[in-house]
């Protein structure tokens, strides 16, 4: 079965296919209103917005569906929110499989689950064939807030930590995408951060973080060091780089600094407390390559790299887009 | 000097050793301008911030080691232009498509274009459609280009010889008093065909050392290291760090093939104009197949304007010393052949950040 621009009219079809489909999935019923009631714990709630269009749809580690959980409950988590509802919409092409709608909404319903956070709301959209490629989903996420982090908390002499292994999600797109054949496949790092990250919302210490997705690990740090008026310093050799996306991208050409990641986050927290917080994330499956690559410095703006044989360079902004579409 | 002794797989040899040596060697008054003429060295050297660890006095200058760079655009409008008006497909690599002339582009310009990774995908299109195929490259490339005529082309295959000699690249470098090198880093890829033996006419007759190297950070460091030694013994020499893959003779089967095929002519390179028996043509038996002599030519000088490339081939101008570096000139938007790349220094020195 596949979509057809009757699905999207509003009428008998457009009924079916969310109850089918979504509602189904997302395990909700009931009448259907305009919008949906919330009840929050706090005053205070975090909320974002994220849209999908990544090309190809389904890739190792992942899809679409889990992405579009992941990504939004990311932003919530690295904003030091507790993720709670979130709501989808969906851009469907005309002639886009049912079946992958199916395991897209199973997905996006087993994330969810994963993360106790209820999908409330959603809307779909069909258009004409060739005006969408398959299908674009667009996330909001509401979250109770626990802590607020703020650049302003970023000193020197800050340690800047990265939870796991980076470059992954952007070279397995690629892979996918270019249908390279590779003696071992990389998976998607996709994964949602409210586990391993929770228990830092107590500690003090934690300062500041961000999830390095599109422009990967090195425009975070940059924007970092924008917004506060800082340096950073990183060491290229405590970075971690999983062994084949190392060849991989020495072989492509790209640089892993630059590649997107979907469940890692970028911590600045008190030199003192970074050893322990390190100890703590490896404790979770997710966390286990974790560790200190750098600290903050007034020495000088902008991020600088001490490369592997103890080389100075800094690091500066990509220009070129070099993966499009990859969330 | 035992570390330099070591092949190059010296996995063992710890960097900081080496640049230990290099300060040991080094003489702080007397500046050292050591030039490489390969994209995938100026590569290592940007990525690893090699230039960050050596004394002020050593200078690390990228030269003419992209092919791309060193096309003239008469080479490129001609092939635009022949191929539009004979109604033929032109084929060439993915860089060359995007050169900026002052005709346009490749890209903007041909009116049936076919972008090829190898060189037999230009004599594949050719069995359908007359094609032009705008050949470019060093040694490394010639020869596979060349092997297409082993093949039996069609006789709507049409080729046009961009192919340039590295070494007559050198030469001219080291006759020009403006540069002044003082040592080489020779490419490894280029002396894989030619051999060790290709770069001891530099050595001998200017008195300036040459280090044929590989790609990792050691391999250059030891280069730089090889070099200083033998500027202070007076000694220069062609020397191989590269020795599991490099050989004194390179690759004779390699080197039969392209002289079975072209002749060694004179010819112009971007930046650095006419230079005698540097570039490589098809030989009078296969003129049939020759762009430039079967069809229309019109000579062309290079316009460069603002954009610094000229110099940056030369050696005369660090890439950020152009007006136009990371302003109106990006990898996105290049102004020059240098930025187009990934092997031109401007590109280079664009994705690896500023120091």
């Amino acid at each position: 079965m596949r979509i057809s621009l009757f699905h999207g009219n509003g009428g008998k079809q457009t009924r079916k296919l969310i109850e089918e489909v979504f509602l189904k999935h997302f395990k909700q019923s009931g009448p259907l209103e305009d919008a949906a009631y919330l009840t929050v714990p706090s005053r205070q709630i975090a909320t974002t917005t994220d849209s999908f269009v990544i090309n190809p749809l389904f890739f190792p580690g992942g899809d679409i569906g889990k992405l579009s959980i992941c990504g939004t409950v990311n932003d919530l988590v690295v904003s030091g929110a507790e993720p709670l509802y979130i709501t989808a919409g969906f851009v469907i092409e005309e002639g886009f499989s049912i079946d992958n709608l199916n395991k897209i909404a199973q997905s996006m319903a087993e994330e969810a689950e994963k993360n106790r956070i209820k999908i409330v709301a959603g809307d779909t959209k069909v258009v004409e064939r060739g005006k969408a490629d398959g299908v674009y989903i667009n996330t909001t996420g509401i979250g109770t807030v626990k802590r607020r982090f703020s650049v302003e908390d970023v000193h020197p002499g800050d340690a800047v930590i990265i939870t796991g292994p980076i470059g992954e999600h952007g070279l397995c797109v690629l892979i996918e995408r270019e249908q390279l054949e590779v003696e071992s496949p990389v998976k998607s790092d996709c994964e949602s951060l409210y586990p391993l990250i929770s228990p830092l919302f107590e500690i003090p210490q934690v300062k500041w973080m961000r999830d390095p997705t599109r422009g990967g690990l090195a425009t975070v740090c940059l924007e970092l060091c924008e917004d506060t008026g800082l340096g950073m310093v990183l060491f290229e050799e405590k970075i971690p780089v999983r062994e084949e996306v190392q060849f991989l991208c020495e072989m492509l050409g790209f640089d892993p600094l630059y590649l997107a990641n979907e469940g890692r986050a970028l911590i600045v927290a008190s030199k003192e407390k970074a050893d322990e917080i390190v100890e703590l994330l490896r404790k979770h499956p997710s966390g286990k390559k974790a560790g200190v690559i750098g600290h903050i410095t007034d020495e000088f703006r902008g991020v600088k790299l001490i490369t592997e044989i103890k080389g100075e360079r800094f690091l500066d902004y990509f220009e070129e887009d070099p993966l499009p579409r990859i969330c | 000097m035992t570390i330099l002794k070591k092949t190059r797989f010296q996995e063992y040899a710890d960097p900081s050793e080496i640049i230990r040596l290099i300060n040991k060697l080094n003489t702080p008054s007397q500046s050292v301008r050591i030039m490489n003429v390969c994209g995938s060295h100026e590569h290592t050297i940007c990525r690893s911030g090699i230039r960050s660890l050596l004394p002020r006095n050593i200078e690390l200058i990228p030269g003419p080691g992209c092919p791309v760079c060193v096309t003239p655009e008469e080479d490129i409008i001609n092939a635009v232009e022949i191929s539009n008006r004979n109604g033929m497909v032109l084929a060439t690599y993915g860089d060359m498509v995007r050169v900026p002339t002052q005709a346009g582009s490749i890209r903007e310009k041909a009116k049936n274009l076919k972008i090829i990774s190898s060189c037999h995908e230009a004599l594949t299109t050719a069995k359908d459609k007359p094609v032009l195929f705008l050949s470019i490259g060093f040694e490394t490339t010639a020869a596979p280009a060349a092997s297409l005529f082993r093949m039996g082309p069609p006789s709507q295959f049409y080729f046009l010889s961009s192919h340039k000699l590295t070494k007559a690249a050198m030469k001219a470098l080291c006759e020009d008093e403006e540069v002044g090198v003082d040592a080489f880093i020779a490419p490894g890829h280029v002396s894989t065909i030619t051999g060790s033996r290709e770069w001891e006419e530099l050595s001998q007759n200017y008195g300036i050392p040459v280090v044929i190297a590989g790609f990792g950070a050691e391999d250059i460091l030891s280069s730089i290291a090889l070099i200083l030694f033998m500027l202070k013994t007076h000694n220069p020499k062609t020397e191989n760090v590269y020795k599991g893959v490099v050989k004194k003779e390179g690759n004779i089967r390699a080197q039969k093939l392209m002289k079975e095929v072209f002749d060694i002519t004179d010819t112009r390179w971007r930046g650095l104009g006419t230079i005698e028996n540097s570039g490589l043509e098809l030989k009078d038996s296969l003129s049939p197949h020759n762009a430039r002599s079967s069809f229309q030519w019109e000579r062309i000088d290079d316009e460069d304007g603002l954009c610094r490339c000229k110099d940056v081939i030369m050696g005369k101008a660090y890439p950020h010393q152009c007006p136009l570096f990371k302003k109106a000139c990006t990898p996105h938007t290049p102004k020059g052949a240098c930025m187009v790349s990934r092997e031109g220094a401007c590109n280079i020195w664009f994705r690896f950040g500023r120091w």
